[in-house]
């Protein structure tokens, strides 16, 4: 492994996340100390998807080309490149290009934490694969996340909802009972009841069995 | 929700010739460690240094076109490009090629919670030092000192502006707790000129 890597941001491959075209910058490096990633859009293309950070993240983005319009809480603001724009957790934001070419540059972590985050962007990685039908792929890209971070139950259920979106039941199946196995048992329920990415699932007997 | 243009924050001119803009203090960033630098005097913007403290680091240019040296190699990055230094004990710095050249810098330690570093804490004082205001440099690193009340180089600055404020006995004391965390500041004392008003008095560590 080198001792360095130099990004182009908007030359790097992107990833689809809700709508944006994320530079998964944490997910290419390898990055570990605090959560880092890009957004790039054209003119009036989404940069930020909206959200607040449930995970209790303070973010910072910044402005490194083009021009963008942030709504953060009820204000809207102007943000040419160079500018830097502090969002703390549970306010909603999001961003859009006025300018093509438009990048952004993201980083985010809770206070008093390690960094522990790295689930929801490898899943858009692995995920934008997949959709592209390179599927090989996308699963060595599950397969590896899940080498590295052993102990994040996020992964198993992460690489289920992608063959669940495949319609590969028993594979989906097979990654949910290890998730169940690693994680707060409500947390996991919250997801098992509520995410569409398993509709495909919800018809068999055996999910039913999992859900208890 | 703050915003800030880089241009826009402060600058804080440091010893090697580069300004440091301080990003996280600006907006009370205290989940992870951001900040950016521009070149000053010296046409530097990022010190040569290594990161004893096992941090990884990224460096984004946000404007203009900087000369990295990493390690053996140079590379010439342009606005939307980073370095990824993943080993902390690789020697890295950087010079700016256009004068207009804005870095930003994301660090930490894998595995820990973000801690603010002594030399944020430190580095506000010095362009009081430069301007003769030693109250105002004291008063920083007073406030600094109730974070980290056993800083050697927080004790060690403070000794430093009360010797050139004209306060030799608190200068003294504080000096003396420096050395006796770390022995380093006994022999940094020695040829610092900050002390020389109270260099011949009873108490001064002795080489």
């Amino acid at each position: 492994m080198s001792s360095y890597e130099i990004l182009t941001l908007h030359e790097t491959e992107r990833a689809v996340h809700r709508g944006s075209n994320l530079i998964p910058i944490r997910y290419l490096l390898g990055f570990r100390a605090a959560g880092v990633n890009g957004w790039i859009a054209d003119s009036g293309g989404q940069l930020i998807p909206p959200h607040e950070e449930d995970s209790g993240n303070e973010e910072l983005y910044a402005v490194v080309r083009g021009r963008a319009t942030f709504t953060v809480g009820e204000d809207e603001i102007d943000a040419p490149a160079g500018t830097l724009v502090f969002v703390p957790p549970q306010v909603y934001r999001t961003a859009v290009a006025a300018e093509d070419g438009t990048t952004l540059f993201v980083v985010g972590a809770t206070i008093g934490e390690p960094f522990d985050g790295g689930g929801w962007d490898t899943f858009a990685v692995a995920n934008t694969l997949r959709e592209a039908g390179r599927i090989d792929e996308s699963r060595a890209v599950m397969d590896k996340a899940m080498a590295d971070r052993p102990e994040m139950w996020e992964l198993p259920y992460n690489a289920a909802c992608l063959e669940a979106l495949s319609a590969s039941v028993d594979e989906a199946l097979e990654y949910l009972r290890r998730a169940l196995e690693m994680a707060p048992p409500e947390e996991i329920a919250r997801y098992l009841r509520e995410d569409s990415d398993l509709d495909n699932l919800r018809d068999d007997p055996r999910f039913q069995e999992l859900l208890g | 929700m703050s915003i800030a243009h880089i241009d826009a924050l402060d600058r804080i001119e440091l010893q090697d010739g580069f300004v440091w803009r301080p990003v996280r203090r600006h907006f009370g960033i205290l989940a992870f460690g951001v900040n950016a630098y521009t070149p000053g005097a010296s046409g530097r913007v990022i010190e040569e240094h290594t990161e004893r403290l096992g941090q990884e680091e990224i460096y984004v240019v946000l404007r203009g076109r900087v000369r990295f040296t990493l390690g053996e190699d140079e590379h010439e990055l342009e606005q939307g490009q980073l370095v990824y230094v993943r080993e902390p004990s690789l020697r890295r710095g950087a010079v700016a090629v256009t004068d207009d050249a804005a870095v930003l810098a994301v660090g930490g330690t894998p595995g820990e919670a973000f801690g603010v570093s002594t030399w944020e804490l430190v580095f506000p004082a010095f362009p009081f030092f430069a301007e003769g205001r030693y109250d105002e440099a004291k008063r920083i690193l007073l406030e600094a000192l109730e974070l980290r009340p056993d800083s050697p180089q927080i004790l060690y600055n403070l000794a430093c502006a009360e010797a050139l404020g004209g306060e030799p006995e608190a200068a003294l004391e504080h000096l003396n707790a420096a050395v006796e965390v770390d022995e380093i500041f006994r022999e940094h004392a020695q040829t610092e000129t900050d002390f020389d008003s109270i260099r011949s008095l009873e108490g001064f560590p002795a080489a």
